[in-house]
């Protein structure tokens, strides 16, 4: 209990001296909120991206075929999303043996209004006469409230949490206006697991088309094996159908494609985002390092113009492991501070990108700010200020206090 | 005749310059008695310093015995040492050392909590010390803020903190006017007499030697004089002049 007392007047003390040293203080704190910003912003957004992906792609079944536009490793292109595949390439898709249905897929963020109220939110384009089936046998679809649309009529169905967060209120026969056009809300789908998937409308693809004005064309090609092929065949026959249209249409520069089973899919991106977040580890682990050398730079200087109240500190009675003390925490206060410092930051930026995202509508983000990442981000940038502070502090507590004294 | 404090044996301090051995002092053999008032002197560079940090167990010595209390202390940790500093020592300094980011108080405090005296009793000790001096005014000033016959006084005051049973003053006058130097030696010499502390003092100031019941005379780095006065004879004299 006594120790803990004296700690805290050893902290008084080196809060005192930091404050003496105001502009060195903050500048050294800067350096660890720039490695700890870095760390905790990118992180967040990574791990969000991953998430979302992830969770879009754990709906589909096993036994489904999916082709993308590009190629999967080439993250880039896929995100930009400016590639589709086109009316002749679905055509080859569903002429390749083995294949039963195909479903294409896309998807855009729209201002939705109801009721007066006008949000943007990510429209899904299914067409419900191939696809209804596989999204309510293989996404696991189903309706809350109302029904499933029919088809050829102006109805929309809404993910769960439309009309709890989205447009509270909202209910089954509402109407709703995307791109000035009239929709009845036909049902309510029971959740899908995630606040993103709950929060996009459905329509048929060709009021999809209409909606956005992207006539030709889809993000994303459903197909499924038909009883008795193995899957992995239909990809082959699938992917050399493919190949042979575009070699036709348009000759050797033709974009590529990728055919992939939901569970490669998921590997994939999985496996790709892993990496990605490792490197954005790594790098952000540097910056705080660096960080941690600034403090030890702050600390040394620190150390050597205080020399004399180390000296007078030791002739009033201080024993090395006070001075040592007195010293680590300035450092690890350093780290710590500049790990808040940088945390709030980080999550500040992350939040703006999440907002920032979510308008545009591309991409369904939701920054990921757990525990774990709080904690680790504090506790390695105190780690850091407590290492980096180590040897000033050992350099201070054995001063010789003669010297350390006549020191001027 | 009272008992032994602090006794030297032999005690040499040899710096060591590159490849040249410079001693500082050389063979010194002293007893400081409990309750006295010792005054050393000495030209600057005769090693008074030297001997005050040996005498305050801030530096060892390079060769010989130095016994507290009839114990020798001379293998003692750095920690064993630093407590018994904390405890039964207190130093002030010519330049005053006070610690610039901390207010008076806060400077008389300090002491105590490295012998870990709970918070209450520490500030209110600080504040008697304070007002002892006179200063309860300037509890919140920094040193920065005080005049030199302030800070020193401040000095003593923190010197005092831990009630310890030996003042060792370097030079305390060193940095002042002549009137208050005074004031200075006046409140060591009242610590004497009404506290009966042990006071150790470096002074160039003969007029000191008033105060004094030893007057050790140092020069290069060897005592050359060690005169002792009938301390009937210093009292009478004390006691007159207040
Ligand atoms: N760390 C050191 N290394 C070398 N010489 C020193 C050191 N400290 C003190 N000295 C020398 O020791 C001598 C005595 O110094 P000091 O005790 O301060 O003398 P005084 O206090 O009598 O003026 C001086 O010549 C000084 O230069
Ligand atoms: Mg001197």
């Amino acid at each position: 209990m006594g120790k803990i007392n004296f700690i805290k007047e050893y902290f008084k003390i080196a809060i005192k001296s930091l404050k003496a040293r105001r502009l060195r203080s903050w500048l050294t704190i800067i350096g660890v909120v720039i490695g700890v910003f870095l760390i905790v912003s990118l992180m967040s957004l990574s791990e969000g991206i991953k998430t979302a992906l992830m969770q879009q792609l754990k709906m589909m079944g096993k036994d489904l075929i999916m082709i993308f536009p590009g190629e999967i490793t080439d993250m880039a292109t896929m995100m930009s999303g400016g590639l589709e595949l086109t009316e002749k390439d679905m055509d080859a898709i569903k002429k390749a043996e083995g294949v039963e249905t195909i479903v294409p897929m896309n998807y855009k963020g729209e201002a939705v209004r109801h009721e007066g109220k006008v949000k943007t939110i990510l429209i899904n384009g299914v067409s419900w006469k191939d696809g209804m089936d596989i999204l309510k046998n293989d996404f696991g679809w189903s309706i809350k409230e109302g029904d499933w649309p029919v088809i050829g009529k102006k109805e929309i169905i809404v993910g769960s949490a439309v009309p709890t967060d989205v447009f509270p209120g909202m209910k089954v026969g509402d109407e709703a206006f995307i791109s000035g056009r009239k929709f009845i809300i036909s049902g309510v789908l029971k959740s899908l697991g995630n606040k993103q998937d709950d929060s996009t409308i459905t329509v048929d693809l060709d009021i999809f088309k209409d909606i956005t004005g992207e006539k030709k064309g889809a993000k994303i090609v459903l197909a499924r094996a038909k009883q008795g092929y193995e899957i992995d065949e239909v990809i082959e026959n699938i992917k050399s159908n493919l190949l042979e249209t575009r070699k036709r249409v348009r000759g050797a520069d033709s974009p590529s494609f990728s055919v992939l089973s939901s569970e490669k899919v998921m590997d994939i991106v999985g496996s790709i985002l892993g990496m990605i977040q490792i490197a954005i580890f790594g790098f952000a682990s540097i910056a705080i390092i660096v960080g941690g050398v600034g403090i030890m730079n702050t600390m040394y200087t620190s150390v050597r113009e205080r020399t004399k109240e180390i000296g007078i500190m030791k002739a009033i009675g201080a024993k090395n492991s006070a001075i040592n003390t007195i010293f680590l925490i300035e450092s690890g206060f350093f780290g710590l501070f500049g790990g808040i410092g940088g945390m709030i930051l980080g999550l500040g930026l992350a939040k703006a990108i999440e907002f920032a995202v979510k308008a545009t509508g591309n991409l369904y983000l939701q920054a990921s700010i757990t525990p774990q990442l709080i904690i680790f981000s504090l506790g390695f940038s105190f780690l850091i200020g407590c290492i980096a502070g180590y040897l000033p502090a050992r350099s201070a507590s054995k001063l010789n206090p003669v010297d350390a004294l006549r020191y001027e | 005749m009272s008992e032994s404090l602090i006794k030297l044996e032999n005690v040499w301090k040899i710096y060591q310059l590159g490849k040249i051995e410079l001693p500082v002092l050389k063979g010194i053999n002293l007893e400081i008695r409990k309750g006295s008032f010792v005054t050393i002197m000495g030209p600057s560079g005769s090693g008074k310093s030297t001997l005050m940090y040996l005498l305050g167990l801030l530096d060892v010595p390079t060769k010989g015995k130095i016994f507290l209390e009839g114990e020798n202390v001379s293998g003692f940790s750095e920690n064993e040492l630093a407590k018994i500093r904390g405890q039964k020592i207190g130093f002030v300094f010519q330049q005053f050392n006070l610690l610039q980011n901390l207010n008076a108080l806060e400077n008389i405090i300090m002491p105590m909590i490295f012998q870990s005296v709970p918070e209450l009793e520490r500030k209110e000790r600080a504040e008697k010390l304070l007002a002892s001096f006179d200063m309860q005014k300037r509890a919140h000033h920094r040193p920065g803020e005080l005049s030199g016959g302030e800070q020193q006084r401040v000095a003593i005051a923190r010197s005092l903190s831990n009630d310890p049973e030996i003042i060792i003053a370097d030079e305390p006058t060193g940095n002042l006017d002549s009137s208050t130097g005074k004031i200075i030696m006046e409140a060591l010499s009242e610590l004497h007499k009404k506290e009966k502390k042990t006071i150790i003092v470096v002074t160039h100031d003969p007029t000191i030697a008033h105060y004094s019941q030893n007057i050790i005379h140092i020069q290069d780095g060897q005592i050359i004089h060690n005169h002792f006065q009938e301390e009937k004879v210093l009292w009478e004299q004390n006691s007159h002049k207040s």
